[in-house]
């Protein structure tokens, strides 16, 4: 971090200046690193090393499928225990980047003769992808401004809470590396962008392609570079290089990102992809345009510009709406949507809304995640808009851009992360730069400014000199005065810096901090602290699933809400009905409202969907605030929006509007199967004196309907502290037999009417005497 | 390649008109840039869009053990929840901090005179350590566990 301070020290101590400064810039990084590394290592040296929460359970398990049984194997992988009765798709629905960049360091691991299990790959891959991160955003950052600010841009991404929320070690998910591919390819992106040549921007192009098989969030790059090349279409920078780099990286990308099989022809089918074509076809009319216009004169062009410019943006819009409108394009997907009208979720699609880092973000965590950086952004993009260039635009709108969608969504912190670090890193630098730089002497300060009037744009470069110029001449005619105030100034400006030093440490102690309390527990195994700080390890869940592995048949289906789908899945082994995959509405809606309907009801839905056993999450007796009550209302908002007649969301609140489980709360809750299931026998357990027995601690009130048994599903397993428990369904009852008379009927040997086997029910009795027709009639009226 | 051009003109009449681009559309000034990001910024860092989906009430209410009710200006222990006035506050104290950065910067340019000059330091070094340390009060009330253990 001291780098822009050390500098000028080495400048003046060394011969050869350029060996230290790389040197030092090697070690700084390897430093970034290691505490990035490091600062990740929380959970694995509190716990063990462990998967996390849901997602990676279910990449762990299909990374652990890929070694096992090949690569093609897996792209080919049906996996029929999960979506029961469905099925799905595995090698199709799912972006493989992350399973084989583990799987390729276990081959070259074991290629070595180095033996080590799959499962600590997957541990320690997103904590070793953060360090590459670090670089790639150094790389970045001196592409944009300078060394300096870069190595101040990496340490930050190396220990930012944004950035750690998703790659702590066992975090083992998509965004741990996909962070890394963005940052890549956005250098990529500028250095093609500076060079215009087709070799950087094939390499982008590859950065773009590794981004694309890593994270759906690669929408976000085929996005912003086209904005990019936009914006500088409009802002008159247009070069040939810019024509190189988009051309190049848009039609390798195209054809590269088309290979992954989950993305398949979406690039030209959809919607979100539109813009990167539109600017293609954009650039390629402009291009045309000033070909024409060697051989026009400047009048005839200038007309004939505009109108062909307009035209060819016009005829685009006209053809992708045109598309859009008779089918060939598909229209934005309904995550996509949300980003635009916010409250597009909240109507239409509630399981997208469920999910909680799909809320909407407070402050709190804007500062929770950034900390100090939060401020020195806005003055970061001071610095570049007041130096503007084409590289520069890009960051801007990054910046721009990014910030929305995380005021959005609290998931696209992450997006968000890295040109804070970016922004805030250049800012810091610049600032350092001023109040460090008295040491020098006049002469040197003159040389570079010269240097930096070099390496300035061309645009700025017919501006610049003349200020320069007057404030030089003003300098010099102050110089005498100005001797006195640097004596004051230095103690200023040494306090100021101190100030910032001081700023930063509080950065990094926050960073760690977060770290340590807010993004290190694995979520599967729970962890309390007792009053003298002794600690008690919570291991419900997987006490829970492995007694799912060991003691039900091996085909049995698991009916679960579908957050603990992939953990039943990976530590349980058994097939379930729904899982955090969630792409089948329906499906997610005919579970929720098995859970949300009584008990018979419910019954019916589980014989038809075969399930054999039903797990719940239960938190009522540690005061475990994630359980499934707590989520119980969108499992009823879920099952409400596809089937309206059966479930009404309204009948679970109290008359008021409130959600309650004690007495006071509705009776369609008080009887449902979630309800039943979650509570049965906990009226009998008294857990301290003060409360009386029923005393549900997560929500602090004592349960409203305490003595009641279980028709249909038998309880099967509860684990020690009450938090995950298991049902099973019980096998259809025999009939019920019929209860026989007293009266022993005497069998007529007469073969009546009646008494014939294979009578006719509604045969017309023939009475003498009487019209057949009348009787019919009559028996019709009835 | 005249012929050409000339053949839809002896159908059509040139009608006479003047186009003029109006005078209000021109590229806008770097610092007209700025200010609109900076002020959109401190929109979305104060949670708008969470303000506008969510609806929480400006400022929340708790009743204490006397019975009356009083405000309370900061949803406590929620990282997920806030009310719309303290969104607000805090993210007047990031932009506030990131404009006494900008300020800091402008303390270098020579042509100030020196008392301009150390008002603005002053000013600018002002902002930034009451935003952090205010920042830092806030997330003290918010998360009272904050920073500890």
């Amino acid at each position: 971090m001291a780098d822009a301070g050390v500098k000028p020290e080495v400048k003046n101590l060394l011969t050869n200046p350029s060996g230290w400064t790389s040197l030092l810039t090697f070690f700084i990084l390897s430093l970034a690193c290691l505490a990035g590394f490091s600062s990740r290592l929380f959970a694995v040296i509190r716990f063990e090393s462990i998967i996390h929460e849901f997602d990676p359970w279910f990449n762990y398990r299909a990374t652990h499928y890929m070694v096992t049984h090949g690569f093609y194997n897996f792209l080919n992988w049906f996996d029929d225990t999960a979506w029961y009765p469905l099925g799905r798709i595995v090698g199709g629905t799912v972006y493989p980047g992350l399973m084989v960049t583990s799987g390729t360091i276990h081959w070259l691991l074991n290629l070595l003769n180095i033996p080590i299990h799959i499962r600590d790959i997957c541990v320690f891959l997103a904590p070793m992808f953060s360090g590459l991160t670090a670089i790639a955003t150094y790389l970045l950052t001196k592409e944009l401004w300078s060394a300096g600010a870069g190595l101040f841009a990496a340490c930050f991404i190396a220990i930012v809470p944004g950035y750690i929320s998703r790659s702590v070690a066992g975090s083992y998910d998509n965004e741990g590396i996909a962070i890394f591919a963005l940052m890549f390819t956005y250098y990529l992106w500028i250095k093609s962008v500076k060079t215009g040549t087709v070799y950087w921007s094939m390499l982008s192009s590859l950065a773009y392609f590794y981004m694309v098989s890593a994270w759906g969030g690669y929408v976000f790059i085929i996005n912003l570079v086209p904005l990019h090349v936009f914006v500088l279409i409009l802002m008159g920078r247009f070069s040939r290089r810019i024509y190189v780099a988009y051309t190049t990286f848009y039609i390798v990308g195209l054809v590269l990102s088309m290979q992954i099989p989950f993305v398949g022809f979406q690039p030209i089918r959809t919607s979100e992809h539109m813009a990167a074509a539109g600017v293609f076809a954009l650039l390629q009319a402009y291009a045309a345009l000033q070909y024409i216009q060697t051989y026009m004169t400047k009048t005839q062009f200038r007309n004939f510009f505009l109108l062909a410019l307009a035209g060819a943006a016009g005829l685009v819009f006209l053809a992708v709406i045109g598309l859009t409108w008779l089918g060939y394009i598909a229209p934005w997907s309904g995550r996509f949507y949300s980003l635009w009208d916010t409250g597009y979720a909240k109507i239409h699609i509630p399981i997208i809304a469920s999910v909680s880092e799909h809320q909407p973000t407070t402050w709190v965590s804007f500062f929770f995640d950034l900390h100090v950086l939060i401020a020195v952004f806005p003055a970061g993009v001071w610095f570049v808009i007041k130096e503007i260039n084409d590289e520069r635009v890009f960051i801007i709108l990054y910046a721009v851009s990014a910030s929305y969608f995380a005021g959005v969504m609290v998931r696209l912190m992450l997006t968000l992360t890295p040109v804070v670090c970016v922004l805030a890193s250049i800012a810091l630098s610049k600032t350092f730069e001023i109040y460090l730089k008295d040491e020098q002497t006049k002469e040197e300060k003159e040389k570079e400014e010269e240097e930096q009037k070099e390496e300035k744009n061309d645009k700025l470069y017919d501006k610049a000199p003349k200020a320069k110029k007057k404030g030089e001449e003003r300098t010099i005619e102050k110089s005498k005065k100005k001797e006195k105030e640097e004596a004051v100034g230095l103690n200023v400006k040494s306090i100021v810096i101190i100030a910032f030093l001081m700023m930063l440490m509080l950065f990094a102690v926050h960073c760690t901090w977060v770290t340590s309390n807010a993004y290190s527990s694995p979520s599967i195994v729970l962890a309390t602290y007792g009053q003298d700080g002794t600690r008690n390890i919570l291991d419900d869940f997987r006490e829970a699933y492995y007694w799912l592995r060991q003691n039900t048949h091996e085909k049995s289906r698991v009916m679960s809400w579908w957050d603990y789908g992939y953990q039943i899945a990976g530590m349980g082994n058994r097939t379930t009905l729904v899982d955090n995959n969630t792409w089948n509405n329906s499906h997610i809606a005919l579970v929720g409202k098995a859970m949300s309907s009584n008990e018979s009801a419910a019954y019916e839905i589980m014989r038809t969907l075969d399930v054999d056993y039903v797990l719940v999450i239960f938190g009522g007796v540690i005061g475990y605030s994630g359980d499934d009550i707590n989520k119980f209302l969108w499992m009823v908002r879920i099952a409400e929006g596809e089937h309206p007649k059966d479930i009404r969301e309204s009948d679970y609140f109290t008359p008021q509007g409130e959600f309650r489980v004690d007495a006071g709360g509705s009776k369609t809750l008080l009887n449902c199967l979630m309800y039943k299931l979650c509570y049965y026998r906990f009226g009998q357990l008294q857990l301290d004196f003060r409360t009386p027995p029923g005393f549900d601690r997560t929500r602090n009130v004592e349960i409203g309907n305490k003595n009641f048994d279980l028709r249909y599903v038998e309880e099967a397993y509860t684990t020690e502290h009450w938090l995950v428990r298991i049902y099973k369904v019980k096998d259809m009852e025999n009939r019920e037999e019929k209860k026989l008379s007293k009266k022993i009927k005497r069998k007529a040997s007469r073969k009546t009417s009646r008494n014939k086997r294979g009578s006719i029910k509604n045969k017309p009795k023939i009475v003498k005497g009487k019209k057949p027709a009348k009787t019919t009639n009559k028996k019709k009226k009835n | 390649m005249e012929a050409i051009y000339s053949i839809p003109f002896k159908v059509l009449e040139c009608p006479n008109l003047k186009l003029k681009k109006p005078s209000w559309v021109k590229t806008p000034s770097a610092m007209f840039v700025y200010a609109a990001v900076l002020l959109s910024y401190f929109l979305v860092t104060g949670g708008i869009i969470y303000d506008v989906i969510v609806e929480p009430p400006s400022i929340g209410s708790t009743t204490d053990e006397r019975g009356n009710s009083r405000p309370v200006a900061f949803m406590p222990y929620r990282v997920n929840g806030q009310y719309i006035m303290e969104g607000l506050a805090s993210s007047f104290l990031f932009t506030m901090g990131g404009l006494g950065f900008v300020i800091l910067d402008q303390t270098n340019s020579p042509l100030t005179p020196k008392l301009n000059r150390i008002l603005l330091l002053v000013v600018g070094f002002v902002c930034i350590l009451i935003s952090f340390f205010m920042c830092r009060v806030f997330m003290r009330m918010k998360l009272p566990g904050y920073l500890m253990g």
